[in-house]
């Protein structure tokens, strides 16, 4: 297996959640609540205090540090950063933790996520925002969330490459078996073909089935050295790499829809994978176990493409052959994914990631030393991180 | 006979616009669609904005975009009485011959949902937004 060149000094040293609620259901618990519990629970993972934290990283989705400072009560941050771009940006509060301890402006940083939709649902996000000259067009068109958008690159990559909604559906299957084993997943029930295809169509050629749950819950990682980290109680999950790409060929993506022709039918992470990949020395042959964003299934047959585990155009065939499956030669989202665990943004995947490279995942992957982790298509910049359990 | 996708009732919307997309609307307005391409390379840009992403110049010119076609398209059913017939609104992606590289987002409105494919020409049709003329889409033979 190749060394990584760099990165490493940064290590995952605690993890916490709180249940994953199906959407309005954590209510009358506040998000800033959510945050705290999942925080405290982070910190006694570590075997810290909450004294210890001296840093925050965040992706932009709502919540504030100076909120959270007062609610929990935490003395002194030297360093607090949000990286933009919602689910997109998700991974890259890894990488902003990683700068935070390599560059000493922290030694014990949080990195927290979290989501609550009590009067308000993401899934309806484009028109959350109001009309704006530039978001006109999508009201005139009826594109009223994410899921109606991408709908439309579903269509074009199966009218470019002939993919299949039996792929899309394979995906779910692969999902549903997969959370089938996990407590905390909220869909558990093992689906097959004929109940997929039967499954309602919310935006033609995406079902109801191939559109994430609606999740509200929160999700805290400590973050500090790789030379603390080996007097803590965990074994240290390092932090290899975490990149952050942003390309005019993407720009805002669905709320833009002017993406150039290529970068059309992908899920805009091409750069993003180049960059990371040159930053860790990894490539798609040594990961082991993928946590890809699986908020609209056929996006997962993009990022598949996107981050070189197939050609361009054969995602389609490459999930259909069974390689995702916890058997198959890259498994991937062995904890349900979005599709069937749960939705907080992203941050399940990075718990997921955790928990196989420490060796006790609900579903573990044998040997499981490296894992991706992919934020989702959205707004720039793009975002994705690898870890390990060994430097 | 299968069935067709419904206009949209944007009687209601109030169309925002700044100082780039203004003369979009004021075409609008006579019933015609213009694209802005910029004055000194030719590239074209949208949503209008101030500076062209290829060479930053400023100048505008807004040109008639030429044939639409499909480049994708999507159909959404609408919420609705369950008792009634279903209704659907077919949100579509259109490219132009004569405008490379941008793409209009609109409604393609009467269109058969079984007979609508990607690369198929589109026409323009108008309707009646609360201060805007709102250009939409319908296919040529229906």
């Amino acid at each position: 297996m190749s060394r990584a060149p760099c990165g490493g000094e940064a290590a995952i040293v605690g993890v916490g959640a709180t249940p994953y609620y199906f959407r309005g259901q954590s209510h009358p618990q506040t998000v800033y609540e959510l945050i705290g519990k999942a925080v405290f629970a982070a910190l006694a993972d570590a075997g810290l205090k909450l004294d210890d934290v001296d840093g925050f990283t965040f992706f932009a989705y709502g919540f504030d540090p100076g909120t959270i400072t007062e609610q929990l009560g935490i003395r002194r941050i030297t360093f607090s950063h949000i990286v933009s771009g919602f689910g997109g940006g998700m991974a890259g509060v890894l990488d902003l933790a990683s700068m935070g301890i390599e560059t000493g402006r922290a030694k014990t940083i949080l990195c927290i996520g979290a989501a609550q939709q009590v009067g308000r649902r993401y899934g309806q996000s484009l028109t959350n925002l109001g009309v704006t000259p530039d978001s006109v067009f999508h009201r005139i068109a009826g594109l009223s969330g994410p899921g109606q958008a991408l709908a439309l690159s579903a269509r074009r990559h199966m009218h470019l490459y002939g993919t299949r909604r039996e792929a899309f559906g394979e995906i779910v299957m692969a999902s549903r078996a997969a959370a089938s084993t996990r407590e905390t997943a909220l869909r558990r029930k093992p689906l097959t073909l004929d109940e997929y295809m039967a499954s309602p169509m919310l935006a033609d050629p995406l079902c109801r089935l191939d559109f994430c749950l609606e999740t509200d819950g929160a999700l805290a990682f400590v973050v500090t050295s790789a030379e603390r980290a080996a007097d803590l109680p965990k074994p240290p999950v390092y932090i290899a790499g975490a990149a952050q790409v942003g390309t005019r060929d993407w720009g805002r993506a669905f709320f833009w829809l002017n993406q150039s022709d290529e970068a059309f039918t992908t899920a805009g992470a091409g750069a993003v994978a180049q960059r990371l990949y040159e930053k860790t020395g990894v490539g798609p042959k040594d990961i082991d176990v993928a946590l890809i964003y699986d908020h609209f299934s056929p996006l997962v047959i993009m990022q598949l493409e996107d981050y070189g585990f197939c050609k361009r155009g054969e995602g389609g065939a490459f999930v259909e052959s069974g390689a995702i499956r916890l058997d198959g030669s890259l498994p991937i989202n062995p904890h349900g994914g979005h599709l069937s665990e749960g939705y907080v943004v992203g941050m399940t995947h990075v718990r997921e990631a955790v928990e196989q490279l420490r060796g006790t995942a609900v579903n573990q992957i044998k040997n499981a030393r490296t894992a991706l982790v992919t934020g989702g298509p959205a707004p720039i910049p793009m975002t994705a991180a690898i870890l390990r359990n060994e430097r | 006979m299968s069935a067709r996708s419904i206009a949209p009732d944007l009687s209601s919307l109030e169309v925002p616009w700044d100082a780039w997309g203004e003369p979009f609307w004021q075409a609008t307005a006579e019933h015609k669609l213009l694209m802005p391409r910029c004055a000194d390379c030719g590239t074209f840009r949208w949503p209008p904005g101030p500076f062209c992403p290829e060479c930053q110049s400023q100048k505008v010119a807004w040109v008639p975009p030429g044939q639409g076609r499909i480049y994708s398209f999507t159909v959404l059913p609408v919420p609705g009485d369950k008792d009634a017939a279903p209704r659907y609104r077919v949100p579509v992606l259109v490219e132009f011959e004569q405008a490379k590289g941008v793409r209009l987002v609109s409604a393609l409105i009467d269109a058969p949902l079984d007979g609508i494919a990607i690369g198929d020409a589109v026409e323009v049709e108008w309707l009646t937004a609360a201060n805007a003329s709102v250009p939409v889409f319908r296919l040529p033979s229906s």
